[in-house]
């Protein structure tokens, strides 16, 4: 059965269990369910999901502004809101930001909450790592930001080409930030991948095999896999930078013999499964919102399932696509084009999956259903416009100009953050124990769709009008006259950008508003189908009073309803029946991991590592030190906190709310 | 049996007309309009001619395979929204259905996949070049070096900057590489962009139909004025550009001795030679004037100011060294008068007086560069892009008047 | 329901079979593949790039290296050996087998310090060349995981001396070791495409 055990050994220094009576010296801290220690120490994934999430939203707040200031400057020609050296900053900071500290915490967000819920564990399998692992990624996300009043932060674009990443071409330390702090959120995302890849094979509840886990699961696990044979390309690609800004390496040192292109191969070979990181999550959430609010299986499940993978494997042939211009050759061209059109296949099957998964249904339309098919809507207009890239001729006219910034931010806002809002609204009553405000939520929608297309549409246009990215001012010489020129579109933009911060912050609002006066949830909301509702709202701190076996996909719905031979369906029992019946057969015992100090302390020991490359080696030498002091705390620390007995499970009531922004 | 490649050959008209099927929303309205300079669905040369054949018809596939999708969730929405139905029977999907829309887009890319692959080679083509240029980005103008090519009458090397001149109907092989980060040349209307890259050479075609300026843009991010970093294609009839490259060759004329001008040229001599050229200016003593900007910019070049007046942009071409109305005059003109009017070059009353002086003034104030010596420490205290100069107005005047004898 | 307190147990209560720690180790092994494939890949593109530098043949002492990557090789032996008496519950020969391959890999890594000095002083810098900067970035990420493995041998055997590990040590002793022969092969690997193949 897959009870969780208290933590024993780990993986990072793969040192040994000893029972507590001979480290002494050591004591792991006692479970507590409020006040700050609970949070600072927990191993427990709901709160890491939680904390995940507060952060993420916070530095999608300051994304979305450094998005707003960018929109301003270029809002009419020749603008002054930023000068040039700002402005570059800026472009680098919002995409850096959005990637690596939104969007893809923003999914372990959701992966950390849901993924034992959903396969019915009561845990992750390493919760100190897990832990760890959001520690790292907090304060690799701080320390990247810190460059702002360090010097100013880095400039060279989030995919930071040499050789105009190095020492001469970008003098100040952001770039220097930008490498390690990048590191660090790496080795966050290392970490997370392994546990996240083990908990989905290992601890399953029975009945629950591969092909009855519930979508998100399935889409979150092939991330996984992408995250960790993404995750050392990009480590190597920024040490390589690193030892080139740091250590006077010549990796990119065209004066030497260096080829430029060697980065670019390495980024993009990261860099476009990263693409699919960012999508797939959310993938995953809309189709588990979809079959619930049109009261039908998810259609083809396993052709989402395998397209999924499939768009795992081939995302690993195509990265080539974003060098069509670099001077690759005819046959690399060829190839890559090619390849990237084969990759719109699998694509194309999940949107005709979630098309057919709608027809015949009875739907309804609560704001999370809403948000997930504005993602099916916005994603298939940046698929298609994708397609008009992957034709490596045609993308030589649009490539680096602002069609393809229309083009990813229809896929990454439309798709990934559509896709994550959808789950915002889906799953709040589940980790809150509260309904987001609808009218609120509708505000949110309807602003953020409005929003986002009066900001990106017009950029298909400039783009084929021949604006260029990444220039902090434009010029009326270039911007022609007609129904079609620079001007008028640009402020259309920019004023869409306004717009869609005013939806976001519907949402903020929406949060504060629920938190203070929010309609209790009850257990099942939405007639859900899936594991993770099986189980109060919010969950108790061990998840499963006794942990389900599983004989359906859907296993939730099938317990609820039953089906005659036509087809006919009656519902047998209410889902708070359900979870009553889960309760009566209780586990006797249950053992949950206890909280741990080291976790946190041997995640600060990276930023001060990284300060120290930077400015004085021996600052590293000391993060060298509490690293290793890290380790051995962590490897020889009890399994258990000495006075504290088994728990009796604990209704998980209180749970405090995180505000956000 | 019909072989591949002659399928294609059919089926290029077919899809040549599919271009004229009305297209979707604003990418329709998009393509009807022509009016910014830079719009890449405005062909007027044989390579751009050849992508937009290529994507105009793809746009209207993605246009009307978006259609049959956004028809049928819209058609979903409303047809099975709850009207209090029984809840729908537990389908897990009908696998035949799902096959079929998984071949149909497969054999729509199969089909588009040909046809790129074939443009992307006859894109790459290389033997029947006619004339060769080499391109040289560096932060942030273009410049360009014309070899020897006795057949279009270049005799002895050419280098210039801020626009590209060459003849109408000839096939030029662009050579281009970088001397600092990463550049990509991109003039819309006669081909795609590539990339100059440092240490690498890359190939890129250019023909034009017709005689006329062309805009283009940087479009690989360069670092601060990446913005600012343009150039300009100048198409010329044949005997037009004949002219144009005697007029290039024109052996250096030095101001009568007592002009303003020849002032002008002492200032050259003791601040602008450190880093710009211009051939066959001598120094008192008789010396030839040899630029070493190596010694003072990190690209280690500066433009050639030779025939400086015999181009319509300095600075990276992000300031005319026209007027407005008389760089209208010849961006306007007729294709019979065009050529006549740009080899008149810059005369005294068209000369942009307002940028140019303001440029000598102070030149890392009109344009983001790396001027600030706390921020040369990495470089060795070499520039990126040109200094803070300290001209005072007497001086600034002696040099313009000398830099309009530059013909 | 089985209370399990042990991690032996644990191993057998997992849905694939394979304990949570084994398999979480496999996992990072196989991200670590991804790791040293950019590095070799870096090199292979640079190894020829020497500048005004020395040249590869001109710094690399083949035999010498050789017996040192024999010394490393054999460290995997004694690994086994440390892994077998594990399974046997064997406190002494694991303690003797894990301090013989940890030697065996300091071993390796003065080797490689020695060899490193050599080159310095040859001529051959860290900022000499490419080939230069490639060859010690690989070597030397290598270099580092070698000690990382020994730093964790001595702290395994150092643990076992202290106390009476129950359960848990073989499989502990298992984990170092899929990692201590990861790092063989691929020192195998490196050691052919760099010293072996010549430019």
């Amino acid at each position: 059965m897959a009870i969780i055990e208290r933590p024993s050994t780990t993986a990072p220094a793969v040192l040994p269990t000893v029972p507590s009576a001979a480290f002494g010296a050591l004591k792991r801290p006692v479970t507590v369910s409020s006040g700050w220690r609970s949070w600072l120490f927990t191993v427990d994934h709901k709160k890491l999901g939680i904390m995940y999430g507060a952060v993420a939203m916070f530095f999608f707040i300051v994304g979305g502004l450094e998005a707003v200031l960018i929109r301003l400057q270029l809002a009419a020609p020749d603008g002054k809101v930023l000068n040039a050296d700002l402005y570059n900053q800026m472009f680098t900071m919002h995409a850096t930001t959005m990637v690596f500290l939104f969007v893809m915490p923003m999914a372990s967000a959701f992966a950390n909450y849901f993924l034992p819920l959903q396969i019915g564990a009561r845990d992750v399998a390493f919760p100190r790592i897990n832990a760890f692992g959001f520690w790292a990624f907090l304060f690799g996300g701080i320390f990247i930001n810190m460059s702002w009043f360090l010097g100013g932060a880095a400039d060279g674009g989030w995919f930071m080409y040499a050789p105009n990443s190095g020492p001469i071409y970008s003098p100040s330390h952001g770039v220097d930030f930008w490498a390690l702090g990048l590191q660090i959120t790496g080795i966050a995302s290392l970490t997370g991948a392994v546990n996240l890849i083990v908990t989905v094979l290992n601890m399953r509840a029975p009945g629950m095999s591969l092909m009855r886990m519930p979508i998100f699961t399935w889409m979150i696990t092939v991330v996984q896999f992408l995250l960790l044979f993404a995750m050392p390309v990009i480590t190597v690609a920024l040490f390589l930078l690193m030892f080139q800004r740091n250590f006077d390496a010549t990796f990119f040192d065209v004066a030497a013999g260096a080829d430029p292109l060697l980065w670019q191969h390495l980024f993009w070979i990261f860099g476009h499964p990263e693409v699919y990181i960012l999508i797939l999550p959310s993938f995953g959430i809309i189709s588990e919102v979809l079959p619930v609010f049109s009261r039908k299986p998810l259609f083809g499940y396993p052709f989402v399932v395998f397209s999924g993978a499939a768009i795992g494997f081939v995302g690993w042939g195509v990265w080539a696509h974003h060098m069509f211009a670099s001077g690759l050759g005819p046959v690399s061209v060829a190839v890559f084009s090619v390849a990237t059109m084969a990759i719109a296949v699998p694509t194309g099957v999940k949107v005709v999956n979630w098309t057919m998964t709608i027809w015949g249904g009875k739907l309804s339309f609560p704001v999370a259903m809403k948000f997930a098919l504005g993602l099916v809507i916005l994603f298939t207009i940046g698929g298609l416009s994708g397609v008009t890239h992957s034709v490596a001729p045609s993308d030589t006219q649009q490539t680096d100009t602002y069609y393809i910034v229309a083009h990813f931010h229809y896929v990454l806002f439309g798709g990934a953050i559509f896709g994550l809002f959808s789950g915002f609204y889906y799953w709040w009553p589940k980790v809150f124990g509260k309904m987001l405000s609808e009218r609120l939520g509708n505000w949110n929608f309807w602003l953020m769709v409005i929003g986002m297309n009066m900001t990106f549409a017009p950029m298909h246009i400039l783009g084929l009008q021949g604006q260029p990215r990444r220039m902090y001012v434009w010029t009326e010489a270039r911007a022609g006259e007609g129904f079609f020129n620079l001007g008028f579109w640009n402020l259309v933009a920019s004023i869409g950008s306004l717009i869609l911060a005013v939806g976001v912050l519907f949402f903020l609002i929406n949060i504060f508003v629920t938190a203070r006066k929010g309609k209790q949830a009850p257990a099942d909301p939405w007639d859900a189908r899936s594991l993770e509702w099986m189980t109060s709202n919010p969950p108790k701190e061990h998840n499963f009073d006794s942990i389900p076996t599983v004989g359906h996909l859907d296993e939730f719905f099938h317990r609820k309803y039953s089906e005659s031979e036509s087809g006919q369906l009656t519902q047998v029992k209410s889902g708070e029946e359900v979870i009553l019946d889960l309760e009566k057969n209780a586990d006797a015992h249950i053992h949950m991991p206890s909280p741990s100090y080291w976790p946190i302390v041997l995640a600060l020991s990276l930023p001060v590592i990284a300060f120290g490359l930077i400015y004085s080696i021996p600052v590293a030498m000391v993060g060298g030190a509490i690293a290793l002091l890290g380790c051995y705390g962590w490897a020889l620390e009890p399994s258990t906190a000495t006075d504290d007995e088994i728990d009796p499970p604990s209704s998980g009531q209180g749970k405090e709310m995180v505000h956000v922004g | 049996m019909v072989s591949a490649g002659q399928m294609v050959n059919r089926l290029t008209p077919v899809l040549r007309r599919l271009k004229f099927l009305p297209l979707v929303g604003f990418v329709a309205l998009a393509g009807c309009a022509s009016n910014a300079p830079q719009d890449t669905w405005a062909p007027e040369g044989p390579n751009a001619q050849m992508i937009d054949d290529l994507q105009k018809p793809i746009f209207a596939v993605a246009g009307i395979v978006g259609l049959i999708v956004f028809g049928a969730i819209a058609f979903a929405m409303y047809k099975f929204r709850d009207r209090g139905q029984p809840i729908p029977e537990q389908t897990h999907g009908k696998p035949v259905l799902e096959i079929t829309l998984t071949i149909i887009p497969a054999l729509i890319l199969t089909v588009i996949g040909v046809f790129t692959v074939r443009t992307v080679f006859d894109l790459a083509k290389t033997s029947d070049t006619e004339m060769v240029i080499n391109v040289t980005g560096q932060q942030w103008w273009w410049e360009y070096d014309y070899p020897v090519q006795e057949e279009l009458g270049i005799t002895k090397p050419i280098i210039t900057s801020g626009q590209l001149v060459f003849p109408v109907g000839t096939k030029v092989m662009l050579r281009q590489t970088s001397r600092d980060v990463i550049h990509s040349y991109w003039i819309p209307k006669l081909n795609g962009k590539r990339d100059a890259v440092p240490g690498r050479v890359h190939l890129n075609r250019l023909e034009a139909d017709q005689p006329g300026i062309y805009a283009g843009q940087c479009t690989e991010f360069c670092g601060l004025s990446h913005a600012n970093m343009r150039m300009e294609a100048v198409a010329l009839s044949k005997e037009d550009f004949a002219k144009w490259v005697d007029q290039q060759l024109a052996d250096y004329q030095a101001p009568a001795e007592g002009t303003l001008a020849k002032e002008g040229e002492t200032v050259f001599l003791n601040q602008c030679v450190r880093c710009h050229q211009v051939n066959g200016l001598k120094r008192a003593d008789g010396t030839p004037a040899i630029a070493a900007p190596d010694e003072n910019v990190v690209s280690g070049a500066a433009p050639n100011l030779s025939k400086l007046m015999t181009r319509n942009t300095f600075a990276g071409a992000m300031f005319d060294l026209v007027t407005p109305e008389c760089r209208a005059d010849v961006w306007d003109a007729s294709r019979e008068t065009f050529g006549e009017k740009y080899l008149a070059g810059v005369s005294e009353e068209c000369l942009n007086q307002t940028d140019l002086r303001s440029w000598l003034r102070n030149a890392p104030e009109m344009k983001p560069m790396y001027a600030n010596p706390a921020l040369l420490t990495s470089t060795g205290g070499k520039y990126r892009g040109m200094p803070y100069l300290a001209l005072s107005e007497n001086d600034i005047e002696k040099l313009v008047a000398y830099l309009l004898t530059l013909k | 329901m089985a209370e399990t307190a042990t991690h032996e147990h644990a191993a057998h209560h997992t849905s694939t079979g394979l304990s949570n720690n084994k398999l979480g180790m496999w996992l990072f092994l196989g991200s670590e593949c991804l790791l040293f494939g950019g590095l070799i890949s870096t090199y292979m593109l640079y190894r020829g790039r020497v500048g005004t530098g020395p040249t590869p043949s001109q710094v690399f002492d083949i035999p010498f290296t050789s017996v040192s990557s024999f010394v490393l090789l054999m460290s995997s032996l004694t690994m086994v050996l440390a892994v077998s008496a594990a399974h046997n519950k064997d406190d002494r020969a694991t303690t003797l087998w894990l301090t013989i391959t940890a030697l065996l890999g300091a071993t390796f890594v003065g080797g490689q310090v020695y060899e490193f000095t050599a080159m310095y002083n040859e001529g051959l810098g860290f900022s000499t060349s490419l080939f230069a900067s490639s060859f010690y970035t690989l070597t030397g990420f290598h270099g580092v995981h070698v000690t990382v493995g020994i730093i964790m041998l001595m702290s395994l055997v150092g643990i076992l001396n202290k106390s009476k590990v129950p359960g848990s040590r073989a499989e502990t002793v298992e984990m170092i070791g899929l990692y201590w022969h990861f790092v063989d092969v691929v020192w195998i690997v490196i050691f052919t495409l760099i010293y072996l193949i010549p430019v």
